[in-house]
């Protein structure tokens, strides 16, 4: 293009990059890409227990429908699962089925449940029609629940025989599950 | 001397605080070490810890802020600590021991969390940093072109007499020049100070 110069006209601007200002921006992205990265397949509601390999939370509650209060310490020597659960928890329906066979076929481990925030007589009607294998505990100010960490329902503790909690799980249980987890939790046991 | 001492506190400060947090989550049930509260102040006190504990069912609401039957329970638990005479951080760890660290909204400063309290400050210290030198560069850069006249101008940045390379738009921009200074032929007037 030929053009007559004009005074005081700019050169013509090349395009190069600033090297300390792309390390800066890599050195900004790359770290946040990488987060990204490794907890996509992450559920951010989960939170790993705290309380895993601890030793499980006391309590000692009254089971529905009345009678003595069950605590955490006549367990001992067995290896337990408890079960948070709810009569407004559609998960639970299902899972409610699986553990009651569990608790028939596995006769040397504890199961109980103990209700999340629920009514004792609407919990009476649940367990009258669809039949239970072991007992569920009552909750009513959810302290227990609060002791466990529990974030909503169903989540189910599995406690080796030394009152330490080996695995939580979030989310309705299988019978393969709950058979797995026995395993470990049998495991578990001093 | 005490300088000295006062360096090592600032130190051992976090490594400490560390050891205590982490015999706190290790220990079971500890001895209250505050004074039982009750009336008014305990209320304000629940309302304050409520404030610093995140709701487990909620998104992102404080037990204090939450209307949930859970955030409810929790601070009927936190209202019994505190007329038990716990303190503060007592509370906050047996609801740490059973949640996690998920469970404060104001992450301690420990382990990691350093990053949490220092980055912002780090990123403010950069940043000046990078501020400074781009200031410095180009008041050496102008003050370069001021010595050797405006057409050898070593900046990149376009300074106030420098023209587009199409004639046309150079003319605009010189019109412009002129109806928005009041340059004659949009040419800008010679400085009035030398640098020399």
């Amino acid at each position: 293009m030929a053009t007559a110069p004009i005074p005081g006209a700019a050169p013509a601007r090349t395009s190069r990059m600033n090297p300390w200002v792309l390390a800066g921006g890599l050195a900004v992205v790359v770290p946040l890409l990488a987060v990204l990265v490794l907890n996509l397949g992450r559920d951010p509601r989960s939170v790993r227990s705290p309380l895993i390999g601890r030793a499980a939370p006391a309590f000692s509650l009254a089971p529905v429908g009345g009678g003595a209060p069950i605590s955490l310490e006549s367990l001992r020597g067995r290896p337990a699962i408890i079960n948070f659960w709810a009569t407004w928890c559609v998960p639970c329906f299902e899972e409610h089925a699986a553990l009651t066979a569990a608790a028939r076929t596995f006769r040397e481990v504890h199961f109980l449940g103990i209700v999340y925030e629920d009514e004792e007589a609407t919990t009476q009607a649940f367990l009258a029609q669809r039949g239970s294998s072991y007992s569920s505990l009552l909750d009513p100010e959810g302290r227990t629940a609060i002791a466990y960490g529990v974030f909503g329902v169903p989540e189910t503790f599995f406690i080796d025989g030394a009152g330490r909690i080996v695995e939580k799980y979030v989310g309705p249980l299988d019978r393969g599950t709950i058979a797995a987890l026995i395993a470990r939790a049998k495991g578990g046991a001093p | 001397m005490n300088r000295v001492a006062l360096a090592l506190v600032l130190v051992a400060a976090p490594s400490l605080a560390a050891a205590q947090a982490s015999r706190a989550t290790a220990g079971g049930i500890e001895a209250p070490r505050s004074h039982p509260l009750s009336g008014a102040e305990l209320d304000a006190r629940t309302s304050d810890i409520g404030a610093l504990l995140r709701c487990p069912v909620c998104q992102g609401l404080s037990v204090a802020d939450s209307p949930s039957s859970m955030a409810r329970n929790m601070k009927a638990e936190v209202r019994e600590k505190l007329a038990a005479g716990y303190d503060q951080e007592q509370i906050l760890a047996s609801f740490e021991r059973s949640y996690g660290e998920f469970v404060r909204l104001d992450p301690p400063m420990r382990g990691v969390n350093w990053l949490v309290w220092l980055a912002p400050l780090a990123g403010l210290a950069a940043g000046g940093a990078a501020v400074a030198w781009a200031l410095k560069r180009s008041s050496r850069n102008a003050g370069a072109a001021e010595a050797t006249g405006p057409a050898s101008a070593a900046s990149d940045l376009p300074s106030r007499d420098t023209l587009p390379a199409d004639p046309r738009l150079a003319a605009a921009v010189r019109r412009s020049r002129e109806l928005a200074y009041g340059w004659p032929g949009g040419i800008p007037p010679k400085p009035r100070s030398s640098a020399s």
